[in-house]
């Protein structure tokens, strides 16, 4: 084995870490995804548009108004 | 993340239907087993509980796929979905016996009846109902999954 391949070897092994020092922790994915809920609950109902308040008030009165079309809604989703 | 983008992107499409489909057992028990209604509902479930889940993870697959394109909001690309599901739905409805075709309208589940001149408004609907979803759920099951 010459100078060069010692050089490669000594590269290829700073730039990957041995498998087992990645500790459990940093493979739990669930406190992340519990994290990403509670950012996205505290935004709350404030981070939604006036646009989407009017087009969900829209939907709720077209429902109102025409209530045996909602199964017909359902069947589409 | 980056691990199976594609598969994440197909569970998030399918979440929002498949937790509509217990709504829809209910309602059908409720008419067909409760109230003893005697048209075959059932035969109008199989397009929301066979077909709707699926195409909603291949919509967001699709999504997935082509936002680096065309840089379109998740609740716009979901909008767009009533323009390809309305007619597949029609057209299964109606070999279903579920949809009736008439002279000025169409009759769904022998009880709802929609002038032709209104499938314009019921289409805005359900592109506004649309919109409203992909936006608010499968946008937040896109984050929480790392997709979006």
């Amino acid at each position: 084995m010459n100078e060069h391949d010692e050089q490669m070897k000594d590269l290829l092994r700073r730039a990957v870490p041995p498998i087992d020092n990645v500790s459990d922790a940093a493979r739990d994915l669930w406190p992340v995804m519990l994290r990403r809920m509670d950012e996205h609950a505290l935004r709350g109902p404030r981070a939604v548009p006036w646009f989407d308040w009017a087009l969900g008030g829209a939907l709720l009165a077209f429902a109102a108004v025409a209530p045996r079309t909602i199964p017909v809604i359902l069947y589409y989703l | 993340m980056n691990t199976h983008p594609y598969l994440r992107a197909f569970m998030a499409g399918t979440l929002v239907p498949t937790l509509v489909l217990p709504l829809l057992l209910v309602a059908f028990l409720v008419l067909r087993v409760g109230l003893q209604v005697t048209f075959p509902i059932e035969r109008g479930l199989i397009f929301p509980m066979a077909l709707v889940p699926a195409i909603w993870g291949l919509w967001n697959i699709l999504w997935e796929l082509t936002r680096d394109r065309t840089h379109l909001p998740v609740g716009v690309h979901g909008a767009f979905l009533p323009l390809l599901l309305v007619p597949a739905g029609a057209v299964i409805a109606t070999q279903g016996g579920v949809l009736t075709l008439g002279a000025n309208s169409i009759t769904w589940f022998n009880a709802v009846t929609v002038p032709y001149a209104l499938i314009a408004v019921f289409l805005a609907v359900g592109m506004t109902a649309y919109y409203l979803a992909w936006k608010y759920v499968v946008g937040f099951v896109n984050r929480l999954l790392g997709i979006a």
